[in-house]
């Protein structure tokens, strides 16, 4: 799918918009300016031979908010089979991006590689969050069993700003419940604000903290967060406030649900 | 955490280091080497005030984890790719991806002001062009430019690193010198392993799973009474 928004002199607009497969967008009514567009999976979930694609851009001055309708569901993989997602952002001059999908849950036996590289012009800005949940803990699932390779890259202008990869392969419960891996959380989020306001967030997104969760100053321009939380609520209770405070208040319907 | 045993395969396709190889690495990654590791707890000291590092048998855990999937076996991997650089715009380039993978502000603090230390000085004592660079891609340049081994190179550079956060852990429990030993020599074989690995693996195989080691650095920025720099 590829999907793109361009400047207005009444704000933001959709300027391209190409679907196949089973991804989908809807488009609710534009709000202070932006434009929101939801994803969402038709297919219900992601399996073994999947492959998902999608490019997002934030043209020159516009402002894009991206979310999906529901968590994301990696189901359980045949043997040798791996599902593939890769999202390619790109956000022009004066343009922000915000990337805010709702959790990814991987399920016992589940495969996924995913990618997402996203390349800044010099003043753009984005924010970007990833929730991942490990099994469904309502239901009693753990994962002893499950491949996930993860890989965010952002650049700006060609130069890495922020890379973060992650690989976790096998009784994934257990390399969870190490001391210093995650200490038996259930549910992760990773979060990065490239903005040129961003150091003003640093003490107030420290405030919403939980022991299990840190924010810090990259660069004066480049706040990041990571949090660990029980399950998936858990995460949330901390996550939305977060992500009203980044978003003014914009956080889309569809994770207010 | 369970350690096979070490694989013996690479030994029978790298030659043996000499004496003069062996005592340059025991030089560059001893403490005394002023890259000024002694101020850096890797955000032990946030870990140990909230109390997830007790004793020595959760500093063995804490730091086994960090050695094998967070920072450990990624600077070896730098370290490698830094070792194998082509040229000084793939070094400038690898350089980068390692400050963009740091994952706080003090960690990256950590890595730029100890690989600028090591550069500066051994630059000085055995004139080369050094320029500042991350730790373990620094001391992967240098170990090209002297053409020590690589394998025996990461291997000190994990063991040093794991050394020095004994020496935090011994300060900050506290616990005795005797129990410090035993931890560093529990974790040997892994720093062994984890380098060993790491030779085969490319920056596309970067992982760190380390979350709460990452976290507890975070919250080290913030942490009233404080021994070390992060």
């Amino acid at each position: 799918m590829r999907l793109a928004a361009k400047a207005r002199a009444d704000g933001s607009a959709l300027a391209d918009l190409r679907q196949s497969g089973a991804f989908k967008a809807l488009f609710p009514r534009p709000r202070d300016g932006a434009v929101d567009a939801i994803l969402v999976n038709t297919a219900g979930g992601i399996t073994g031979g999947d492959r998902f694609e999608a490019q997002v851009e934030a043209r020159a001055g516009s402002h894009l908010r991206v979310t999906t309708q529901a968590a994301e569901r990696a189901y359980r993989a045949q043997p040798g089979e791996r599902g593939r997602v890769r999202n390619r952002l790109a956000v022009g001059p004066g343009a922000r991006l915000d990337w805010l999908p709702q959790e990814t849950i991987l399920f016992e036996g589940s495969a996924l590689e995913r990618t997402l590289m996203a390349d800044l012009a010099a003043d753009a800005r984005l924010l970007l969050v990833e929730p991942l949940v490990f099994g469904r803990a309502a239901m009693g699932e753990v994962v002893h069993d499950a491949l996930f390779r993860d890989r965010i890259e952002i650049r700006r202008e060609g130069v890495p700003l922020y890379l973060d990869a992650l690989r976790l392969h096998g009784d994934v419960a257990a390399d969870l419940a190490r001391p210093a891996v995650a200490g038996g959380a259930g549910a992760m989020a990773s979060l990065v604000f490239a903005d040129p306001g961003a150091e003003a967030h640093l003490g107030p997104l420290r405030a919403l903290m939980p022991a299990t969760g840190g924010a810090s100053l990259l660069r004066k321009d480049v706040l990041v967060m990571r949090l660990l939380a029980p399950d998936s609520f858990a995460l949330r209770r901390v996550l939305v406030p977060v992500l009203m405070r980044l978003t003014g208040n914009s956080l889309p319907r569809s994770w207010m649900t | 955490m369970t350690i096979p045993m070490v694989s013996m395969i690479t030994c029978t396709t790298t030659t043996m280091p000499t004496d003069a190889q062996v005592m340059k690495l025991a030089q560059w990654l001893s403490p005394a080497y002023p890259v000024g590791a002694f101020a850096y707890s890797h955000g032990l000291e946030s870990a140990v005030a909230m109390g997830t590092v007790p004793d020595a048998a959760a500093l063995r855990e804490w730091l086994g984890d960090i050695l094998f999937q967070g920072a450990g076996r990624a600077d070896a991997i730098f370290l490698a790719a830094a070792y194998r650089a082509p040229d000084a715009a793939a070094l400038a380039e690898l350089d980068a991806t390692a400050r963009a993978f740091q994952p706080s502000a003090e960690r990256l603090l950590e890595t730029t002001a100890q690989g600028a230390a090591f550069a500066r000085i051994t630059g000085a004592v055995w004139p080369a062009d050094l320029p500042d660079l991350t730790y373990p891609v620094a001391l992967g340049r240098a170990a090209r430019l002297h053409d020590l081994p690589l394998l025996l190179t990461a291997r000190m550079y994990l063991h040093a690193f794991a050394s020095n956060l004994v020496s935090a852990g011994i300060r900050l429990i506290p616990i005795g010198q005797t129990d410090g030993q035993k931890v560093l020599t529990a974790l040997t074989p892994l720093c062994e392993r984890v380098a060993e690995e790491a030779m085969a693996e490319t920056l596309d195989e970067l992982s760190s799973t380390a979350f709460l080691a990452d976290i507890a650095s975070m919250t080290h920025e913030t942490q009233y009474s404080r021994l070390f720099r992060t």
